[in-house]
């Protein structure tokens, strides 16, 4: 519990504390302001859904009953249409890409876009690039013909499916894996750490990495809280923030890759793509990108599209 | 400390007759106020929440609307019928009849006391005409009903389910197996009752009257069926057809064609007036009549206010665990009770004392949403399987519903059968020895409770 | 006045009817779509979940007027009519605080999203809180805004159009039903007050059922 006097801040996020990329960025954040700023502020982190999930803990945090939370950012898509960029599948080619483009002045400016709506983006905290798996091989877009697909709410990702020819379904997280065992639902889309985290590749065909697009989080916060801080404990929060950031970054790639090797290892089976079938994938899903232009901004497309190229 | 005033003012409420509900969201708002820093809107977001972020409940209302359906339609009549034509010939054969139509009933209402009702009306009176004593009637009804819980679709399961975000399928299945043996453990107690009080017998009837009432339940039973396959699927010929939610409604809209079109126990082609019922040829327009006719809007209506007194309580529970929660109380708790050593078999003895005594005051369903998120994070560091823990809590539920001083079962089985409770108690606690017994056999034999879930659904991923 | 009274009964019964009828038939109909039509209705499951909240809370306002919410009775039925009457009177002034609170709670929650100001002050509102921003343009996750509720983007989002339901209408019913249930609890308050009710609850779910079914039973009793 925090002390008499300190800052308190409310860190509320969805998932483990010690397994899941997210879950242990937070815990390293928490440990840091704990010890660092002693005396000053204190962090109380509410893992596993326990206080708000990501949909609520937006809400509350405009309300002052949260100070800190990571969503998916796909969730800010309300606050923003131009976070609909990270979810315009194939927009990254791998998440050197994605993390190129975040460290751009146009994904830089993206964390100032809400601030008007009263939210402050501190960071980008990777997941990884999401692959696809289905209850039968999938290896171009045709393949996913017909087949129901649990996806996220989100506009983008439904249009996505539906550029597949699947019929993306709504369910609620929990239910997901009985969802696939049992065949209510036939595939979904997810990064390595959650496929492997949630066994969804034991009740599935197989997975195929297609890194089609990407699952990262936006940590936030109420950016009237952070202008009230005195400006010293302000600083050194956000210097911490940054740090944290910065390690648990480097490190997501290996958490996905060990994740990756762990379903292969437990026998799950992955699929890689040919550069052709990659390319069908792509052409599929073109017709995705015109649709959102207007939401995403050309110059954000062309931004993400020329970092692709550099990092030929 | 805090927590302890949180309860006490709780407990102090509800004894005084203040609603559960608001007992549980008054305190919650007091302790809040007091306490923390965080504003009365989200109480009200919390409030919302409830419905908004819990998708798992809405199983709650489809299978109270089924139920209701189910009711109204007569078919525990029909359920009835059949069970005494299978077990009816044995000695105290009507008593075992009774438990195993409460069994299948169960297997298509998901609460208790709508269990003893629907069956209870009807076998106590003919279990006291072929001179069986109206307590020991009293008391399988009594017993038998909580098997309403247990045995899948249960509410109970889903609000646990959704608690502590576990599959509600997974639950369900987790449930068959306890509720075939508590059923067949009353069985056995009341046949071995039977033989040394020398207890009546009825008639075999024959294997005509076996398929002929089997033909008579068979639209009753379906429903049962309907809800197994299309939440797991038949191996090799279907995969599942929709989540346990969706099972519910589904549930629920065949319900109201089997009541209304094919038994016609209710709606526009029942037998009114002294008129027979007619066939859907006669007065075909009842096709479309049937959504607004007098008797569907009244079941819906039924059906709906209990929806809105039961999730009511719930939702002021989830108030209270987010309030508790925004505390910090369940870490609190956790490391203190694992600061004292606590072991499993510790651990599992104090959650079923806890639950014995909260079960005295608290509507279940509720008195779960509480000690779920507080024993929950204790049980997956000690290593205990949640589907597991979540089957001793529902049992415990039972028990709860027929020990005194208060018990939901005690009240149906007393108004129904006009006992006094401690009439009702009396009669109970003879097979209250046996639910204990199978208490003790579920806390500790977790193999029970987790073979049937692993075998079709895999074993369970831990995700905290 | 009893017209009145038995309209508005008939009109809540009705309401309650059909939000329950409604969530059954969209899921329902949800299924079918996926399982027939291979398709899906996207934002079944939210508007579902919408309704199943618009049931309960406008509900619970009704469960107040038939003294219908489940609670204990152990303690009260053995209290003698006195003590009786001080226990309701001391509940009844529970209920109309719960309701009281909540309703602040409700608006200070649900105006940003209206763009108009939560309340100030944290037990009692003391006046309005002009820093907040509002939250008009705040949309839910998949429910398509209906034709009829197009003029919602002029009045609450500065004309520009909505590509989902905003929020500020499924959380009105958070305001309206909770000051429903204060009028419901002062009414039941009075009530006690002036002695025409003694306890505001049920002792458990299935009171009426049970009744019918006693009833039932002793028919049969008396036929044998
Ligand atoms: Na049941
Ligand atoms: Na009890």
């Amino acid at each position: 519990a925090c002390d008499e006097g300190e800052v308190v801040i409310k860190f509320s996020h969805v998932t483990n504390t010690d397994k899941h990329p997210k879950g242990i960025a937070a815990s390293l954040l928490e440990q840091r302001v704990n010890d660092e700023m002693n005396g000053k502020a204190c962090m109380e982190v509410f893992p596993n859904s326990t206080l708000y999930n990501d949909d609520k803990v937006l809400e509350a945090m405009l309300q002052g009953d949260v100070q800190l939370a990571a969503p998916s950012l796909s969730k800010f898509e309300k606050f923003t249409k131009q976070f609909r960029i990270f979810d315009l599948p194939f927009m990254f080619k791998d998440i050197t890409a994605v993390e190129a483009f975040q460290a751009s002045d146009a994904g830089q400016a993206m964390l100032d876009s809400m601030q008007k709506r009263g939210l402050q983006g501190l960071g980008y905290w990777h997941n990884g690039m999401k692959q696809m798996s289905a209850n039968k091989p999938l290896l171009v877009p045709t393949d996913a013909n017909g087949l129901k697909f649990r996806v996220q709410s989100s506009d983008v990702l439904v249009a996505q499916m539906e550029a597949m020819g699947a019929s993306p379904q709504k369910m609620a997280f929990s239910e997901v894996y009985g969802g696939l065992q049992q065949g209510v639902v036939d595939g979904q889309e997810n990064t390595w750490s959650n496929i492997y985290g949630k066994k969804f590749f034991e009740v599935q065909d197989g997975t195929t990495e297609t890194d089609h697009g990407i699952l990262d989080y936006l940590l936030v916060t109420n950016i009237d809280w952070l202008n009230g801080l005195d400006a010293d404990v302000r600083d050194q929060f956000l210097t911490i923030v940054h740090e944290v950031t910065e390690t648990r970054n480097k490190e997501s790639t290996a958490v996905n890759q060990a994740a990756k090797e762990s379903v292969i290892a437990a026998g799950g089976v992955v699929r890689e793509l040919t550069a052709e079938q990659r390319q069908a994938w792509v052409d599929a899903m073109k017709p995705v990108w015109a649709k959102f232009e207007g939401d995403v901004g050309t110059d954000n497309i062309e931004a993400a599209q020329k970092i692709n190229m550099m990092s030929n | 400390m805090e927590i302890l005033i949180l309860f006490v003012m709780v407990i102090g409420l509800m004894l005084i007759g203040v609603p559960i509900a608001v007992s549980l969201g008054l305190s919650s708002i007091l302790f809040l106020l007091t306490f923390s820093d965080s504003s009365t809107a989200s109480i009200a977001q919390t409030l919302f929440e409830a419905f908004e972020g819990h998708s798992t409940l809405l199983a709650i209302p489809f299978f109270i609307l089924a139920s209701s359906f189910m009711s109204t339609g007569g078919v525990a009549k029909r359920i009835i019928r059949f069970s005494i034509a299978l077990v009816g010939h044995f000695r105290g054969g009507l008593a075992i009849a009774s438990v195993l139509a409460c069994m299948i009933f169960a297997a298509l209402s998901g609460s208790s006391p709508a269990t003893v009702v629907a069956i209870g009306s009807i076998v106590i009176a003919a279990m006291r005409q072929v001179g069986y004593t109206k307590e020991f009637a009293a008391g399988v009804i009594c017993n038998a009903g909580t098997l309403g819980i247990l045995i899948p679709p249960s509410i109970v399961m889903v609000v646990y389910a959704a608690a502590v975000e576990v599959s509600v399928g997974r639950m369900f299945l987790a449930g068959v197996i306890p509720g075939l043996l508590a059923g067949t453990m009353l069985m056995i107690g009341i046949y071995v009752m039977a033989r040394i009080k020398n207890m009546p017998s009825g008639e075999w009837a024959g294997w005509g009257e076996v398929f002929q009432s089997l033909r008579e339940a068979f639209w009753g039973l379906m429903l049962i069926a309907i809800i197994m396959i299309g939440i797991y699927g038949i191996p090799g010929v279907t995969s599942a057809i929709f989540t346990p939610t969706e099972a519910a409604a589904v549930a629920s809209v065949y319900a109201f064609i089997v009541a209304c079109f094919i038994y016609r126990d209710m709606g526009p082609l029942a037998a009114r007036d002294g008129q027979e019922r007619r066939n859907i040829f006669q007065k075909p327009q009842s096709l479309i009549t049937a959504f607004w006719h007098e008797d569907t809007r009244r079941t819906l209506f039924d059906a709906g206010r209990l929806v809105v007194t039961l999730m009511f309580v719930i939702a002021n529970a989830l108030i209270l665990k987010h309030v508790i929660t925004d505390e910090q109380i369940p870490q609190q708790i956790t490391s203190t009770m694992l600061a004292y050593g606590f072991g499993p078999v510790m651990f599992l003895i104090v959650v079923n004392v806890i639950l014995l005594i909260g079960g005295q005051f608290m509507e279940p369903s509720g008195l779960l949403v509480i000690v779920a998120p507080l024993v929950f994070p204790i049980a997956m560091e000690l290593g205990i399987d949640p589907i597991h823990l979540g089957i001793i809590m529902v049992v415990n539920m039972e028990i709860g519903m027929i020990t005194p001083p208060v018990g939901l079962n005690l009240f149906v089985t007393a108004g129904v059968a006009g006992m006094s409770m401690m009439g009702v108690v009396r009669a109970a606690l003879p097979f209250l020895a046996i639910m204990f017994l199978f208490l003790i056999m579920i806390t500790y034999i977790p193999w029970i409770s987790t073979v049937l879930p692993n075998a079709v659904m895999g074993p369970e991923v831990i995700n905290n | 006045m009893t017209f009145a009274k038995r309209w508005t009964d008939r009109l809540e019964e009705n309401l309650i009817a059909f939000l329950l009828g409604m969530m059954t038939l969209m899921t329902f109909a949800n299924v079918v779509a996926r399982y027939v039509f291979n398709s899906n209705i996207f934002y079944a499951l939210e508007l579902t979940v919408f309704m199943f909240a618009w049931l309960v809370l406008l509900g619970a306002s009704y469960a107040v007027k038939k003294s219908a919410h489940l609670g204990v009775d152990a303690i009260i039925n053995m209290a003698g009519s006195r003590i009786r009457r001080i226990l309701a009177l001391i509940s009844a002034v529970a209920c109309i605080a719960y309701a009281f609170f909540l309703l602040k709670g409700a608006w200070d929650y649900w105006a940003p999203f209206a763009n108009l100001y939560p309340t100030e002050g944290r037990w009692f509102p003391l006046g309005f809180d002009e820093t907040t921003r509002g939250r008009g343009w705040y949309e839910t996750q998949d429910i398509p805004v209906p034709f009829f509720l197009n003029w919602l983007s002029d009045v609450f989002n500065d004309g520009d159009a909505y590509e989902k339901l905003p929020k500020v209408v499924p959380y009105l019913v958070l305001p309206v039903s909770m000051a429903l249930l204060l009028f419901r609890f002062l009414q039941a308050g009075w009530a006690v007050w002036t002695g025409k009710i003694d306890m505001m609850i049920v002792s458990h779910e299935a009171e009426d059922d049970v009744e019918e079914a006693a009833k039932r039973l002793k028919e049969q009793e008396e036929a044998m």
